[in-house]
């Protein structure tokens, strides 16, 4: 299919036929204190705010929410029922997802596919279209580009929209599920305009200067730098309160927990949970492998841009900047890579 | 099938091991589950006691004896104080096996020398009678059985019908102060009776599990018998919830636990950053 051209309009007409049709739409909505947005379902185009700022939140509590009821019980006598959950789910399309959040999403299939299918996981991904809008490279902590994006990468989605001006669109399908997206409108085609590739270089080379990119080698120096001291340097400023897991668009650690509901059964939920805490680890004889605050917050790096590329072959981090914003203690993640950076290039491990 | 959905396992009978800990006979009351299922030495599950939750144990019965498999827990938290509570006939849920297992493939033919302290027998056990249930296929076996007093020491019967055979050598201790008036065993840290019992490392295999102070002055006795590292085998614990390597919570640097684990040799362990 050739890449199309979607007026603001017709795009408003298009969020009418899916809503119609049983397809929710979720798009970047403002938030009542008008400071960001969140993705929310809408009815109408004009409730979202496409071209504003990074929602507060990812993406991924779309598909793992933030509590989840993975399967119910019922209690008898000397006996359980247990009440499956549906893996199934309603067809949605989440319109101006920002690319950082949608190659989250991908980043994350590796891990919820690995060997055991997490079908809860990969019902809602089978359910879900991503149409993702490029992004102009939203503050100076965006660093997409450092780990391998892209303010316009099309990594797990499944159409790029690029603005053309404020009331038009430049869309790019990437997938079949995109395809057929498009293919529900009557779009012109378009091909990719003088403006689109301006707006797109003009992003790359904004967010490009925020960090360099992953040195070469740099997982192999972060497996070998366990004690470099600069995990211990930083981290003491670390408080342990899991608000950059919580907005991270690829951390997915989680804990299974039982909720009773009545006297007579209950639900077996997941809730996500955060690898900086003091209770993640700990064993219940009271031994905890990560005793201090220096260790969890060096699995936190070390998972995202060592661990995960190993075995996943994908950095876990799409470089947001999410975590950076949401720190109560100012810890920031681009300035830390920064740091193991030079203490790679000044000579690998201490 | 949602992979957080357990099976459902009947307790067909409960012994209590010390005052703490106990161990579960469980059979599957799914008929076409409980024919299908399989296991191997050293794999573990996730048990459930529903409204309290989930939580990790290895299978301490042997793949040789089946139509059941067994479990002993001490009660420490909130879900094996639950369990604890439990009688013959209640339900519990069940995920797995998972992870993956001793190697009886390689340790088939050659001598092994089990080292076990206080309920880390467990694990051992299923490998133990794995290698007494196909007896002629190994050559020597000992055990080395430790705990902290008389009272701790699990699968008394078992010690007993151990003790008695013999084509095993066991011997068993109890921590100095741990003795009764009539105990019969030895008195002393589990690393000094590896060191006194003196196996024949050659053409041998160890099995070790037990807390981790005890792991960490065994192997190097292991190592002056002459025990390479490569033939030295424990399983490591570390805290879980899905056993399925999502839930990001048992790795130790790049291993995962729960997939790559929890069986190692004290080589892959001695490459492992000290997080565990």
């Amino acid at each position: 299919m050739n890449s199309k051209s979607l007026s603001l309009a017709e795009l408003a007409a298009l969020v009418r036929d899916l809503n119609a049709s049983g397809t929710s739409v979720v798009a970047p909505v403002p938030t009542r204190s008008l400071c960001g947005a969140d993705y929310r379902p809408i009815t109408e185009l004009n409730q979202a705010t496409l071209n504003g700022a990074l929602p507060r939140r990812s993406l991924k509590e779309l598909f793992l929410p933030a509590s989840e009821v993975l399967l119910r019980y019922r209690l008898k006598k000397n006996d359980v029922e247990l009440l499956p959950v549906p893996t199934t789910f309603t067809p949605q399309v989440i319109l101006g997802a920002r690319p950082c959040d949608a190659a989250g999403v991908a980043v994350l299939d590796r891990v919820m596919g690995w060997d055991y299918r997490d079908e809860l996981w990969f019902g809602r991904r089978a359910a879900t279209t991503i149409v993702s809008l490029a992004c102009p490279g939203f503050d100076g902590v965006c660093f997409c580009h450092a780990v391998g994006l892209n303010p316009d990468a099309s990594l797990g989605s499944d159409v790029l929209l690029v603005p053309r001006g404020a009331d038009a669109y430049w869309a790019m399908p990437v997938t079949d599920k995109g395809e057929a997206l498009l293919a529900r409108g009557t779009f012109a085609d378009l091909v990719e305009p003088a403006e689109v590739t301006a707006f797109r270089k003009a992003a790359e080379e904004k967010v490009a200067k925020n960090l360099a990119s992953l040195p070469s080698g740099f997982h192999t120096f972060m497996a070998q730098s366990f004690d470099h001291p600069e995990f211990k340097a930083i981290a003491s400023r670390c408080h342990g309160c899991g608000a950059c897991a919580a907005v991270c668009p690829t951390c997915h650690c989680f804990d299974i927990v039982d909720e009773p509901e009545g006297m007579e059964g209950g639900a077996r939920r997941r809730n996500w949970d955060f690898c900086a805490t003091c209770k993640f680890t700990v064993h219940a004889s009271g031994h905890n492998p990560r005793a201090t605050q220096n260790e969890r917050f060096r699995q936190r790096v070390m998972h995202k841009f060592s661990i995960y590329p190993q075995r996943f072959d994908a950095v876990l981090c799409t470089g947001c900047g999410r975590c950076v914003r949401a720190c109560p203690a100012g810890m920031d993640l681009p300035e830390v890579l920064g740091h193991l950076y030079a203490a790679q290039a000044a000579g690998g491990v201490s | 099938m949602n992979i957080y959905q357990p099976h459902l396992m009947r307790i067909d009978e409960v012994v209590a091991e010390t005052s703490d800990t106990q161990t579960f006979k469980l059979s599957f009351k799914d008929p076409q589950v409980a024919q299908q299922f399989k296991f191997l030495a050293g794999q573990f599950g996730e048990y459930s006691v529903f409204g309290e939750g989930e939580c990790t144990f290895c299978i301490a019965s042997s793949p040789t004896r089946e139509g059941y498999i067994e479990c002993s827990f001490k009660a420490a938290g909130k879900v094996t104080q639950s369990l604890k509570r439990l009688s013959v006939g209640d339900t519990i849920g069940f995920r797995g096996p998972y992870g993956n297992n001793f190697p009886l493939e390689q340790m088939n033919g050659h001598s092994v020398v089990f080292v076990a302290g206080g309920i880390g027998l467990a694990p051992v056990r299923s490998v133990i009678w794995n290698v007494l249930d196909l007896r002629d296929q190994f050559k020597n076996v000992t055990i080395i059985y430790g705990a902290r007093s008389v009272g701790d020491l699990v699968y008394k019967r078992e010690l007993a019908a151990w003790a008695v055979r013999h084509d095993v050598k066991l011997w068993t201790t109890v921590d100095p102060g741990g003795q009764t008036a009539d105990w019969k065993g030895e008195v002393g840290f589990v690393p000094a009776i590896v060191e006194k019992a003196a196996p024949v490392a050659t053409d041998a295999y160890a099995v070790v599990c037990g807390p981790p102070v005890m792991i960490k002055f065994t192997l190097p006795v292991l190592a002056k018998l002459g025990f390479a590292e490569e033939r030295i085998y424990t399983t490591l614990e570390n805290r879980m919830k899905c056993g399925l390597g999502k839930c990001g919570r048992c790795n130790i640097g790049p291993v995962y636990v729960c997939k790559d684990g929890p069986v190692f040799s004290a080589a892959q362990i001695k490459a492992l950053p000290p997080e565990y």
